[in-house]
């Protein structure tokens, strides 16, 4: 039992990664529809934002989250001006921004794989390496931490959509662009904000997860898997699906080696069959979006 | 009138020059996971060459390294050993992933080319062809698991956990490392895969904890995934001691997993107090003003092995060079003090099963030589 | 009708398919070894980018699948003819039959799925397909895979080299004109109502899961078949070939090619997989940030593919005001 307390900080604080993963899909499907693959990169990129901020030059915590998320910002923000806008703008089917995006997806990891060397790049801890136990829950400093930040992200996320006039603008969108448009909402600056707020909440998803998994030319493809998996099992439909997604991802994947009886090898098969089995039997995701 | 015959007579002279030299291939990876490994072992090489070349080459002719890069893709490799053999390579030396070295070897085998892998440790390399054109000089899995097993005698194990990782030349170690515990009759009481992608080892490490073993045994050779496992080690504050694969002798971890290897012992096929390493060191610096690893030395004893074979045979013809390279003996720059490589009895293995050495991390620098070979 | 040349109307699709035989495979015969070695590979790529069209481009069904089947075909047809000891017609049968039987059992469950999330279960295959071949023990022989076999004897002939060359070029060829004929069928012509609009092709009384149900299975089997043609070119398997990596190239393969059209199909399969090798003694390891860049600009310029730029200067030839 102790083991299964210990284990789920652990897998809560994986699962808040993905869900944050999740999310960046999220803001940017919600008013444009585009599955973007690139959101792992952009991870992968914040990841060795915070070596070259935090561990090279070592500015401190928050100065260096703050450029680096800031960057980001730009980053979404221009992939959106140079890729996207002309596709959508020129009519083109939904289906070729997705792929010009998963394009950009070679690009960014390419621009990295020339300009870094290939090792794993160390990223600090944000309140150093240490455990807080409390009651029969234990975990690292940065679990905790992980854990809060996307609990605030979420919540915010959530906030933004129910209670603001921008959030229904973005959720107007989503649902009818031409009546969105005719209502004077400006398309094109939603769909920039989308692609710079995702950027953003994927770039604090890498700086989370790389002080465990360190800053890797290799990274991003799985965390992108991770996150699309914890948004289609949490389902498009909620703010909070892709948290509820990626915290079952997690628990899956980590239970199935702790506790499941089979070889070691095959373990990292199970979530991947439980996915498939799940897609068919509830396509639409956990949460179902509010009619 | 003069001027053609003079053009004509410099065409002849560059022509010589061009075929003077003698042509290496070199199969790397520059883009793809092999990358990390496959960069510096290559560096090693040119450096190796480089060194080769200005002492007068071999033969009296210059070598000539014909590097291509194969994105870690074996049907791209086996395409790349065809073009290198067709644009005359009379050696080819592999340092991309194990499987592309084997899809090479289906070529190199057809078109009766010497091959040679400086690095690969798989050891399944030279058991499933029978090719008496390919020798492989990388540190062994089987090697490297009695290596650290003869290091640990003292400690009296019987009941020991493994953990690897599922990239390809993880689950061949881990094999090998399998097969040896088994054969020291050790009980493998639990037995851990992490994936390449996972954000934790933590269950892994925890199902071993709950198996209470006395030594833990890594066969894991992506470093991101390690440092995983090292980090889930320190968190649950676990105490039984730590044996690693060679991949803990790479210099990254030093800055990679801070505050996080103290104390872990691993077996290495470089001894940083060996005289030949101290001047390869020292030449390499000097002459590219970076740092090498071990990573360097294995391209660099890989060229030199190649030159050595070439130089013995007195000839470029394939089948003299076979015979030269089979009944080599060299020393290197890997190996414990002393060590030759050689290829007694038609073996193709030419490391040294007594050449490998244990190291201890103290605090996160890599300490000295504490074992040697697998007495 | 289209065509003015009366050349072309009399020569039948059979001599045509012959005629393009005898070039492809005849042009190996030309070829040094790794020339050889190139255009075989190339050949296979081809070959899975015009199933992979038909799936996705046709059908409009993305799936990452595609190189699992790959390899269900290679390593079945080896293990069968190597450690079962069947005899090559019976070997081939049982590995198509295994294909068949993959493919039905996901896509029967899959058509419910609608475009990514299709794409998501393939992807989880893929996956778990890798995972299978580096657990598979002495049967798919782990990380290592599969080698040290030749491919049997047929009538005491061995084909090899150009000969077994001309074997992928039959492939292709016939794959080609399999697709063709099916596009230009009523099957084709249901698949692309069900890509366009899965209601009103329901209206209009096609069997909208059948039709998904049948061309996933079949592209799968074609690239199955591919796979145990690829066995025998390098005469070992191993995982790394048929991983996620490839199926995503072979995506990319085919819309930059121009989606929907064979002949897109081919154009990109032969231009990026021979773009690492044209770029990589040019511009070195930057070969693949080229390659990533060159994919985007082509989606941005070009979005129906480069067929799309052979699609306007036909018709500036032509003069025709219509496109």
């Amino acid at each position: 039992m102790q083991d299964f307390f210990e284990l789920a900080v652990g897998a809560a604080a994986s699962g808040c990664v993905y869900g944050l993963i999740g999310l960046a899909y999220l803001l940017i499907i919600r008013p444009t529809g585009i599955i973007n693959f690139a959101v792992g990169e952009w991870a992968m990129l914040a990841a060795f934002g915070g070596y070259v901020t935090l561990t090279k030059y070592e500015w401190p915590y928050p100065v260096g989250m703050a450029v680096v998320l800031g960057l980001m910002f730009v980053v979404g923000w221009a992939t959106e001006r140079v890729v996207v806008r002309r596709l959508v703008e020129g009519g083109a089917p939904l289906l070729a921004p997705i792929l010009a995006l998963l394009g950009m997806l070679v690009v960014f990891r390419e621009s990295i794989s020339v300009t870094f060397p290939p090792d794993p790049h160390p990223v600090p801890d944000a309140f150093g390496i240490g455990r807080l136990e409390l009651g029969p829950i234990g975990g690292t400093y940065q679990s905790f931490f992980t854990i809060v930040t996307a609990l605030g992200v979420f919540i915010g996320a959530w906030l933004f959509f129910e209670r603001t006039v921008a959030g229904k603008a973005f959720e107007a969108v989503a649902l009818n662009r031409r009546a969105a448009a005719l209502m004077g909402i400006d398309l094109t600056r939603v769909t920039a904000l989308s692609f710079g707020a995702g950027a953003v909440v994927a770039g604090l998803g890498g700086l989370l997860v790389a002080p465990n998994i360190s800053a890797h030319y290799l990274m991003g493809v799985p965390l992108a898997i991770q996150g699309f998996t914890a948004l289609v099992i949490g389902g498009v439909g909620r703010v909070a699906g892709p948290l509820l997604g990626g915290l079952l991802l997690a628990l899956a994947e980590q239970l199935t080696v702790r506790y499941a009886p089979v070889p070691a090898g095959y373990a990292q098969g199970v979530p991947l069959v439980l996915l498939m089995v799940f897609l068919l039997l509830r396509p639409t995701g956990l949460l179902k979006a509010k009619v | 009138m003069k001027l053609v015959a003079m053009l004509a007579a410099a065409l002849i002279a560059v022509a010589a020059q061009a075929q003077d030299t003698i042509k290496i291939g070199v199969i790397t990876d520059r883009v793809g996971v092999s990358k990390p490994y496959s960069e510096p072992a290559t560096e090693g090489m040119v450096f190796g060459a480089n060194e080769i070349n200005k002492k007068g080459g071999v033969l009296g002719r210059r070598l000539e390294l014909l590097v291509e890069d194969d994105q870690s893709k074996p049907d791209v490799s086996a395409a790349l050993a065809r073009k290198l053999i067709d644009q005359g390579a009379v050696f080819i030396l592999s340092v991309s992933l194990s499987p592309a070295t084997q899809q090479q070897q289906t070529v190199t085998m057809e078109a009766k080319t010497p091959q040679m892998t400086p690095m690969n440790s798989a050891d399944y390399l030279t058991t499933q062809l029978d090719n008496p054109y390919f020798w492989q000089t990388g540190p062994l899995g089987s090697v490297q698991i009695a290596t650290l097993l003869a290091h640990a005698k003292k400690q009296n194990l019987k009941r020991v956990a493994l953990i690897t990782d599922n990239s390809d030349l993880g689950q061949a170690i881990g094999k090998a490392f399998r097969g040896g515990l088994e054969k020291a009759a050790m009980q493998v009481v639990d037995e851990e895969v992490v994936p390449l992608g996972a954000t934790s080892a933590t269950p892994q490490m925890q199902k071993i904890r709950a198996a209470n073993p006395d030594a833990m045994f890594v066969a894991g050779v992506v470093t991101a995934t390690n440092v995983l496992i090292f980090k889930a080690y320190r968190e649950l504050g676990l105490k039984f001691p730590i044996h690693a694969s060679y991949n803990l002798s790479v210099p990254i971890y030093m800055t990679a997993a801070k505050g996080l290897v103290n104390g872990i012992t691993f077996v290495d096929a470089y001894d940083p107090d060996k005289p030949e390493v101290k001047a390869f060191e020292a030449t390499y610096r000097k002459e590219t003003g970076k740092e090498p690893a071990n990573l360097h030395g294995y391209g660099y004893d890989g060229i030199m092995l190649v030159a050595e074979a070439i130089k013995k045979a007195g000839s470029t013809d394939k089948e003299k060079i076979r015979a030269a390279m089979q009944s080599l003996t060299y020393g290197g720059v890997m190996g414990a003090k002393g060590m030759k490589y050689h290829f007694p009895e038609g073996k193709r293995t030419g490391f040294d099963p007594n050449g490998m050495v244990v190291r201890v991390y103290e605090g996160d620098r890599q300490g000295r030589v504490v074992h040697v070979g697998q007495q | 009708m289209k065509s003015e040349n009366p050349l072309a109307l009399r020569a039948t699709p059979l001599i045509r398919g012959a005629g393009a035989f005898i070039v492809l495979a005849g042009a190996a015969f030309f070829m040094g070894d790794y020339h050889n070695d190139v255009y075989r590979k190339l050949l296979l790529w081809v070959t899975l980018a015009l199933g992979y069209n038909f799936l996705f481009g046709v059908c409009g069904q993305v799936a990452f699948s595609h190189f699992a089947f790959y390899g269900i075909g290679a390593y079945s047809i080896v293990i069968f003819l190597f450690q079962l000891h069947l005899p090559f017609p019976l070997a081939a049968i049982c590995g198509i039959a295994l294909c068949i039987a993959f493919a039905l059992a996901v896509a029967i469950p899959s058509t419910r799925l609608e475009g990514f999330y299709l794409a998501l279960v393939t992807l989880a295959l893929g996956q778990l397909f890798i995972v299978v071949l580096n657990e598979g023990g002495t049967v798919t022989g782990g990380t290592g895979g599969i080698a040290n076999y030749r491919l049997p004897e047929i009538y005491g002939l061995r084909l090899r080299g150009p000969w077994y060359t001309a074997v992928i070029a039959l492939l292709v060829v016939a794959t080609y004109a399999v697709l063709v004929r099916l596009d230009r069928s009523w099957f084709g012509r249901a698949c692309r109502a069900v890509r366009d609009n899965p209601e009103a092709a329901a209206a209009m009384g096609v069997d909208v899961a059948r039709t998904k149900v049948i061309a996933f299975t079949l592209t799968s089997v074609l690239a199955g078949i591919g796979g145990m043609v690829y066995a025998f070119v390098d005469n070992t398997v191993n995982p790394p070939i048929f991983g996620i990596e490839n199926a995503f190239l072979l995506l990319f393969m085919v819309i930059v090619g121009g989606a929907g059209r064979h002949a897109g199909a081919v154009i990109g399969a032969v231009l990026l997989f021979l773009l690492p090798f044209w770029l990589s003694p040019l511009v070195g390891h930057h070969h693949a940030l080229v390659f990533g860049v060159l994919v985007v600009a082509a989606i941005l310029l070009e979005p129906r593919g480069l067929i799309g730029i052979y699609d306007r200067v036909a018709d500036r030839y032509k003069g025709s005001p219509s496109r």
